[in-house]
């Protein structure tokens, strides 16, 4: 297997999330698809990391996890507290803020 | 960062890390965790005071230590650009410092308006997991507490905004990017009136800052796949010494634009602005049309000039299009805008048009400028936003249009003062707005940008309509019955318009000192 | 503008799999759907519904989300142990103010009654 096809699942992966993120409706799920593209990154990151024969991209592989979970904490509060009120997490029920 | 098979020699080399040349920044993010102790042990009455001075107090010093480092002899002495510190990942050099010494004037400003709490206790939520319209939040109102940790989310905000600029590695920037994004997220769903708008405006921030941010990291990946290191100087050696397929280069390019485009705000990525603007904390808002607009463009300018500098021809003809349709696109949605916050909203997106037309121009002349805008409009924003707060009604502040009809009347200087911020933001001459514009303008057709400078001109002609619109409703429309009332300002506010006022006549009169200090900074571009 | 081509092409190719999937997905998947089908997955058993207008204990989940914050930042710790003697001083202080960072968080969570299971 050549790094090549793990950059290219890479791809593959980040399209499927930045299309999940435009096209669900639950934030929860269009959240998750950003997680998804995060990983994407990470593992084309690794791939690059392998094919330059140098660490970096595992390093900094681990510098993207650990953004992604301070993200995912402070995600996860604004949503929380808006479904609380709300008693609903769809990106089409916020809808007060137009015009 | 180790890097590369030299982690497996015997030992190590101990990293030389330059704390002098970091200490505006180290200050700021010590601060911001000591806030975080006084949150933890001090009493609930102590509080509001200490995070106060904490953070004044960190804001100006880390001010004097940035002029203290742009003085210093040795770091920029035989002509130096300057120095890349902390093994390659942070730039110290004059426009990094220019842009620094701004966002902390900005900040500090902001923090006054964040302090502000003689006509409400604070603008900030009494009790954020409380459910609004639950008893629970009743209580929390009645009790008149708010929530003080907002010093500590703002010092962190503002430490990753120092950062931003001046990071000359992309993983340092990536790092940087969320530091200051993650505490305004939390920031702007913590508003003690119309908390719902506020929740919404903060989820809507959220998702589509985090939907950004991560196009920029894979726009990161994309660049360290094709020069193999994630350097800003590597990444320019590359790609001028570049034979090899460019499929990897300029898909980063355009990655790493999105995400940086997303947080200036530029059209299409917009969409956010407008919401996160109305829905937020006013504070808060003045805080991120200024000092997130200021390092954002600081580093934007640096990874456009530094990292892909010798490719100028390639990216002009995609930031030309993204400058044109952001100025008409902010200029001609104004129009339409009934809510006071929102026109504001828009008119920083035609801003950002504007100071876009100075980064294309990627001259020494195009660098000065876009800094000398962005000192100028940062001041005057949070001055207009610190109006918005005393304009208030039962539930708040009355945002609508409609309520400020007939202001001029009932409140003159208030309302003249407004009406002075909207003159400065529609260009004309004796304002700050007129001098920046020209400086910018003067950059962008100076280096084959004639065709911007003239759609710069119609989207400033366009979007003086609505101001004027706005100034006639004030001066010129009979006062509604049950209108909302003019508060008094306290001393923090009073500063914020005053110094908003001052300096927008001053560079408006005299410009020349401040655009002299940004074409000294500018001279010799960002180190490399 | 030439190096413009490849990106293009790139944007498109990204465009057509997202459309393609989609419309395939629509199109050919299976239609059937039925009760089982749509009840939520716990592990085989029998889906108990959550009775409406009931609170969901929100305890386990702050825990949950606290756990995930430090276990994570621990992450920086595991390079450091592996060469933790060839870093020598400058490594030990290094992490010891990263550990101490992550200990006024703590302090912070603890002070707050974050971990106060009631």
């Amino acid at each position: 297997m050549s790094p090549a096809h793990y950059i290219a699942l890479a791809v593959i992966l980040f399209v499927i999330g930045g299309v999940g993120v435009l096209v669900r409706r639950n934030a929860l799920v269009v959240f998750m698809c950003v997680e998804l593209m995060l990983n994407a990154v990470n593992l084309a990151f690794i791939a690059f990391a392998r094919m330059h024969g140098a660490l970096d991209g595992q390093v900094i592989a681990f510098f993207v996890m650990v953004v992604a979970a301070a993200e995912v904490v402070v995600g996860l509060a604004i949503l929380t507290s808006i479904f609380r009120t709300r008693r609903s997490a769809s990106v089409d029920d916020a809808n007060l803020l137009k015009y | 960062m180790t890097g590369s098979f030299a982690a497996l020699a015997p030992v190590i080399p101990t990293p030389h890390i330059e704390y002098g040349q970091l200490s505006p920044m180290l200050l700021v993010f010590g601060a911001a965790i000591v806030g975080v102790l006084v949150e933890a042990f001090a009493p609930r009455s102590l509080r509001r005071s200490l995070h106060l001075a904490l953070t004044l107090g960190s804001l100006a010093g880390a001010f004097v230590l940035t002029i203290v480092i742009a003085t210093s002899s040795t770091l920029f002495a035989g002509g130096s650009a300057g120095h890349i510190a902390a093994m390659g990942a942070v730039a110290v050099d004059r426009p990094t410092l220019f842009i620094q010494g701004t966002i902390l004037v900005l900040a500090f400003i902001s923090v006054l308006l964040i302090a502000e709490s003689s006509h409400d206790v604070s603008a900030f939520a009494a009790q954020a997991a409380a459910v609004p319209g639950s008893p629970e939040e009743r209580e929390g109102l009645l009790a008149g507490i708010s929530h003080t940790e907002v010093y500590p989310l703002t010092l962190f905000a503002i430490g990753g905004m120092l950062l931003f600029p001046a990071s000359n590695d992309l993983l340092t920037m990536f790092v940087a990017l969320e530091v200051l994004s993650l505490p305004l997220y939390l920031l702007s769903g913590l508003a003690r009136r119309r908390r719902l708008l506020s929740q919404e405006a903060a989820m809507k921030y959220f998702l589509l800052g985090a939907f950004s941010s991560a196009f920029f990291l894979f726009g990161i990946a994309m660049l360290y796949g094709f020069s193999g290191s994630v350097k800003l100087g590597a990444i320019a050696a590359a790609a001028s010494g570049n034979t090899a397929s460019s499929v990897l280069l300029y898909a980063g390019i355009a990655l790493i634009g999105v995400g940086l485009l997303f947080k200036i705000g530029a059209v299409p990525f917009q969409s956010w602005k407008p919401d996160v603007y109305q829905g937020s904390p006013t504070p808060v808002t003045a805080l991120m049309a200024s000092c997130t607009l200021v390092s954002a463009f600081g580093a934007l300018l640096r990874v456009f000039y530094v990292a892909f500098g010798q490719l100028t021809w390639d990216w002009r003809p995609a930031m030309w299009a993204v400058a044109i349709v952001t100025m008409l696109g902010g200029a001609i949605i104004a129009i339409t805008q009934t809510d006071v916050k929102r026109l504001l909203a828009y008119s920083s997106i035609a801003q950002a048009g504007y100071i876009l037309t100075g980064v294309i121009a990627a001259t020494t002349a195009g660098l000065s400028s876009s800094m000398f805008y962005l000192a100028a409009y940062g001041i005057a924003t949070i001055g207009a936003f610190a109006i918005v707060t005393l304009i208030r009604d039962p539930g708040g502040e009355a945002g609508h249009l409609s309520s400020w009809a007939g202001l001029g009347k009932r409140s003159p200087l208030v309302a003249g003062t407004f009406a002075f911020f909207l003159i400065a933001f529609a260009g004309i001459p004796l304002t700050s707005g007129f001098s920046s514009k020209f400086a910018v303008f003067q950059a962008a057709a100076a280096s084959g940008g004639l065709p911007l400078v003239i759609i710069g001109v119609i989207s400033s002609a366009i979007i003086a309509f609505p101001y004027v619109r706005v100034i006639v409703l004030m001066f010129f429309s009979e006062p509604a019955p049950d209108g909302p009332i003019v508060v008094r300002p306290s001393a923090y506010t009073s500063l914020a318009v005053g110094v908003g006022v001052l300096a927008t006549l001053v560079l408006g009169f005299i410009p020349e000192p401040l655009l002299r200090l940004a074409h000294d900074a500018a001279a010799q571009l960002f180190v490399r | 503008m030439s190096y413009y081509v490849p990106v293009i092409v790139l944007g498109g190719l990204a465009a057509f799999f997202a459309i393609f999937s989609l419309v395939m997905g629509a199109l050919s998947g299976p239609k059937r759907w039925n009760r089982a089908k749509l009840e939520a997955y716990e592990c085989g058993i029998e889906p108990t519904r959550q009775p409406a207008g009931i609170r969901f204990p929100v305890k386990y989940y702050l825990t949950a989300m606290l756990f995930i914050v430090f276990d994570i930042e621990i992450i920086f710790l595991y390079p450091w142990a592996v060469a933790f003697d060839r870093l020598g001083v400058f490594g030990l202080v290094e992490m010891v103010t990263f550990v101490a960072t992550v200990l006024v968080a703590y302090a912070y969570v603890w002070r707050r009654g974050g971990l106060e299971w009631d």
